[in-house]
């Protein structure tokens, strides 16, 4: 009957499952379930259907996902904000533009203060990070809990099938294919999947890690802590973004026929490329504050719990 | 605060067990269905409990103990202490009461 209790778990509502599965499918591994006490989960499950109200969000449960959502909102704004990050590097990465930043104050102070918003961001997201994967990564084996240990293997793999993608590209494709101007369709093509599988190993890789932890215990006190790093990742994400923009206006002021020109991503106008970047850290970092605006209301609340 | 938990419907007398229980202090579902059986002599089935503790949760007379295993222990809140005072007050009463008359009858 265990099986058959198991299975009519799936009975219940979906805001029910999220709440109340895992530690009811715990407590159904711990005793035999007999026929009526199939019936009584079958009755418990129409309870739920007809009174949706009664599956409590919770105070510390609340406090718990709205902290969790928070820490992972900005984990998701960060990774976002390093996409566009490679765009901007991509761009920069020629001799034109290493050669005003080195000529030009401003422009070189901006670039500047971007790698060191972005070196920050990452030591805050690796703090705050790197407990609660080693916390969920050990609940896993201990509690032998396959979905969860697999989805950390997503982001390895993810990064596996990139450079195996890369090197396919640049030691079978690119060769066999020749000489290829900058705006040909096919190399518009290669360059577009490469884009392509680097944003989709990073989503897939984001998406992995924040269900692993979500689903794995977690304890609140770690997302309490790495509240403060994504506080300060939040604030190193807001100092590349206006970096990036003033990088931007001081290129146009002192240095007009490049900004004008077509030093950006696959030769295209430098200046939409800019644009770009700056959309998608603006988009990014909106993400990452709106998470960590979220994240204060629960962290009041558990100080006024604890005393 | 007793109508915390008399106005449970048929889930009542499983959210007064639950609080009861819980009352020894705090205990995952599994522990709270043994802890019932041994002291209340009632056999409450899984869905019952958990719609005991889903309803019990939402009046926030108890909350969940925040732990890294699978297991979510629960425990009483200030609000669910008096629930579960005021109940037994109205039952202690209720019962000698009954048993006055039975002595006089």
């Amino acid at each position: 009957m265990n099986g058959l209790s198991r299975w009519m778990v799936r009975l219940y509502p979906r805001e029910w499952r999220e709440r109340y599965e895992e530690e009811f499918l715990e407590m159904l591994e711990e005793r035999t379930v007999s026929f009526p006490g199939c019936l009584d989960i079958a009755l418990g499950a129409l309870d739920a259907w007809m009174r949706p109200q009664i599956v409590s969000s919770g105070g510390m449960t609340r406090m718990l996902e709205r902290l969790r959502w928070s820490v992972l909102g900005v984990l998701w704004g960060w990774v976002l904000f390093v996409l566009a990050g490679v765009g901007f590097q991509k761009m920069t990465e020629y001799d034109d533009f290493v050669q005003v930043a080195q000529r030009n104050f401003l422009v070189r102070s901006a670039f500047d203060a971007i790698v060191a918003g972005a070196w920050l961001s990452f030591a805050a997201i690796l703090i705050g990070g790197l407990p609660i994967v080693f916390v969920a990564l050990k609940s896993a084996f201990t509690q032998r809990r396959r979905e969860v240990m697999l989805l950390f293997l997503v982001p390895p793999l993810s990064l596996g099938a990139f450079v195996g993608y890369v090197l396919l590209l640049t030691r079978i494709v690119y060769p066999a294919e020749g000489r290829m101007t900058i705006h040909s369709s096919p190399n518009i093509a290669l360059f577009s999947s490469i884009v392509a599988v680097f944003v989709l190993a990073a989503v897939a890789s984001t998406a992995a890690v924040c269900r692993a932890v979500t689903h794995a215990a977690v304890g609140e006190n770690l997302y309490r802590f790495a509240f403060y790093p994504a506080v300060l990742a939040a604030g190193a994400m807001c100092v590349g973004l206006i970096s990036v923009v003033v990088w931007g206006v001081a290129l146009k002021v002192q240095a007009p026929a490049l900004f004008g020109g077509d030093g950006g991503i696959l030769a295209t106008s430098t200046a939409a490329t800019w644009l770009s970047v700056v959309l998608g850290m603006a988009l990014s970092t909106g993400l990452a504050a709106v998470a960590i605006i979220r994240g204060f209301s629960p962290r009041a609340a558990s100080r006024t719990t604890d005393t | 605060m007793s109508e915390g938990v008399s106005d449970l419907g048929r889930f009542s007398d499983p959210g007064l067990f639950v609080l009861m229980s819980l009352a020894a202090g705090e205990k995952h579902g599994y522990a709270i269905m043994e802890d019932i059986e041994e002291v209340c002599r009632v056999k409450l089935g899984p869905g019952t409990l958990y719609g005991a503790i889903a309803r019990l949760e939402s009046r926030e007379l108890i909350e969940p103990v925040l732990s890294e295993g699978r297991r979510k222990p629960y425990r009483l809140t200030a609000a669910g202490e008096a629930a579960l005072t005021g109940r037994l007050k109205e039952l202690e009463s209720f019962t000698r009461v009954g048993l006055g008359r039975l002595a006089t009858a």
